[in-house]
């Protein structure tokens, strides 16, 4: 039996951390009167556990030389990795409230020489992926072992430069790359299937070459196991198509399209995402 | 120079681990010596420019400084934005060697003429624009380009243009100039139209007029600061380029003759049309057509009111 991945990440109840993260969220959202909200929400699970369990990574060494490689070519959604990273202790959490201002080191996409621990710099959709197609090569040129991990949103997967880098990122077998989609089905402009279908999503990258899970983009079990299994199949890339909601966790922003991205955000509305936070 | 470009690219990588060649789709036979000599530093990619670019950006941040050819316009118009921001915005130490500049691809028409690679190159932060004349300067250029980690963007021209940059050893950024310090005409041109504007010379030469031409293969700062005394001197300047009138070689001049207080009224422009062309034929017709030959650079000079 096909297993309803929509309607388990529907039915998680996030547990604290996943709270407390969402949290700092909304700090930053509050600090610079805007973000893309909902996008951050879907993704904050993949990011969490890609940090907190996955990453080689040194908040203390940003660019330490053996650390693991992670892109979020969804740059939108830097809101959940700007929480994570914070928690994580790359800069200080006073930081995030100075979201989307003059001198801000956080800007509304990640850039790596703004921030330190930022990978790439994202934002335009469809670049990552090439990028850590790259990075790949190299550590393989440099026999070093090291990861790549890139995380794509499904709107992003509209972009042709996508599947030109699916094809050539089996071409060169490279085992080493995990891409992570954001699986939620939401663009700004509708769902998914109404603006270009991406099913059926696992065939299309199986036909491509990768070694495809499923996952509850939400679970954070399921994600780190399916994760830390390196690599499933030698010789090939592995995409893992986490299921999320757009905006989980916060029931105003749940598959709410005006909450993709929003300007101008009172006190009063985070006042009201705040307290929906809560009582989740 | 194309062939000279790709020989240069072998060599350095031989006796540098870092330079990669990474080729779209050249076709059979395109640098096979390296490929089977440092097959690991060495990709056919196929045709995925955008991927590419993105791929290539990626093996430059990690410490790796890949040279990129393919057809000039696939680099520029495909794949502008990811050299915008995957290359430009990190400052990566990419090379984009860019085929067929200008009307090499005449015959195969307006998808395949990089009209305005250099306009369009010229207007990203950060990258840096070179057109060589010659297969000489290409090498020279390319080997010292192992020193500097910014990005390129180099012009190539057709191939088998006459050597005529062998009194410069050294790659040096700075503007070659060819005749005296106090002539009367002076022709500003870049690129493979170096030997065109050479070929004026000596005809004007022939009937007893000297005329001085400065060549920039580097595109980004003309560094006109220097020849001060020649600019002012000049009765009258003319610049030669093989592009669309806007943003290349005369843009930059304006720029610095503003920036500089140089007066313009004695400066004038031979350039391609500020439109595609629906005619094929060779580069040479083109040449011909918009008055890019050396015959039809002199006439023009003549024509000026006050030769």
């Amino acid at each position: 039996m096909d297993i309803d991945f929509a309607k388990l990440a529907d039915d998680i109840v996030l547990d604290d951390r996943s709270r407390f993260l969402r949290s700092l969220i909304l700090d930053a959202l509050e600090g610079g009167g805007r973000g893309h909200l909902s996008s951050a929400l879907s993704l904050l699970e993949i990011v969490r556990v890609l940090y907190d369990d996955i990453l080689s990574h040194d908040p203390e060494v940003p660019l330490l030389k053996s650390r693991d490689r992670f892109i979020l070519s969804k740059g939108h959604g830097c809101l959940g990795l700007f929480a994570v990273m914070a928690d994580h202790g790359y800069f200080s959490k006073e930081l995030l409230k100075t979201f989307c201002t003059f001198d801000s080191k956080l800007g509304g996409h990640p850039e790596r020489f703004t921030l330190p621990g930022v990978e790439f710099s994202t934002g335009s959709l469809g670049h990552g992926f090439s990028v850590g197609i790259g990075m790949a090569m190299a550590a393989r040129l440099k026999q070093e072992n090291w990861r790549t991990y890139i995380l794509m949103g499904d709107g992003e997967l509209n972009e042709g430069s996508v599947w030109e880098a699916a094809m050539h990122a089996s071409q060169h077998n490279l085992d080493s790359l995990t891409v992570i989609i954001d699986f939620n089905q939401k663009q700004a402009s509708g769902t998914s299937d109404l603006i270009v279908s991406l099913s059926p999503l696992a065939e299309k990258f199986i036909s491509f070459g990768f070694e495809v899970r499923e996952v509850n983009g939400h679970d954070v079990s399921d994600l780190a196991n399916q994760l830390k299994k390196q690599p499933l199949t030698n010789g090939k890339p592995k995409a893992i198509i986490a299921h999320t909601i757009k905006g989980k966790g916060i029931i105003s922003a749940e598959n709410s399209s005006s909450w993709h991205h929003k300007a101008k955000i009172t006190k009063e509305e985070i006042g009201i995402l705040r307290k929906e936070l809560q009582i989740q | 120079m194309r062939q000279e470009a790709l020989a240069t690219v072998h060599k350095l990588a031989k006796k540098d681990p870092r330079v990669l060649f990474v080729g779209s789709d050249l076709g059979a036979g395109t640098l096979d010596e390296m490929r089977q000599e440092l097959p690991k530093q060495f990709f056919m990619e196929g045709i995925s420019e955008q991927y590419i670019v993105g791929f290539i950006s990626g093996l430059a941040q990690e410490g790796f400084i890949p040279f990129f050819n393919t057809i000039g316009t696939f680099i520029t118009r495909r794949a502008y934005e990811q050299i915008c921001i995957d290359i430009a915005l990190h400052n990566l130490p990419v090379r984009l060697l860019s085929g067929g500049g200008g009307m090499v691809y005449a015959p195969l028409g307006p998808t395949h003429t990089a009209i305005e690679d250099i306009s369009l190159m010229l207007s990203i932060p950060g990258l840096q624009v070179f057109a060589p004349a010659d297969a000489k300067e290409m090498r020279a250029l390319l080997e010292a380009s192992i020193n500097d980690l910014r990005p390129y963007y180099i012009r190539f021209g057709k191939g088998g243009e006459e050597i005529v940059t062998s009194d410069f050893e050294n790659f040096d950024f700075m503007p070659k100039v060819f005749g005296s310090k106090d002539s009367d005409i002076v022709i500003c041109t870049t690129g493979v139209m170096l030997q065109n504007c050479l070929g004026a010379k000596k005809l004007l030469e022939k009937i007893g007029k000297s005329a001085t031409v400065i060549h920039f293969p580097y595109l980004n700062e003309l560094r006109i600061a220097n020849y001060l005394k020649i600019m002012h001197s000049a009765k009258n300047i003319v610049c030669v380029e093989e592009h669309v009138s806007r943003g290349g070689l005369f843009t930059q001049m304006l720029h610095e003759f503003v920036r500089l207080r140089i007066g313009t009224e004695n400066v004038s422009h031979i350039s391609l049309p500020d439109a595609f062309s629906h005619n094929y034929g060779s580069q040479e017709n083109h040449m011909d057509l918009n008055g890019l030959t050396k015959e039809k650079i002199y006439t023009k000079i003549l024509d000026l009111n006050s030769v």
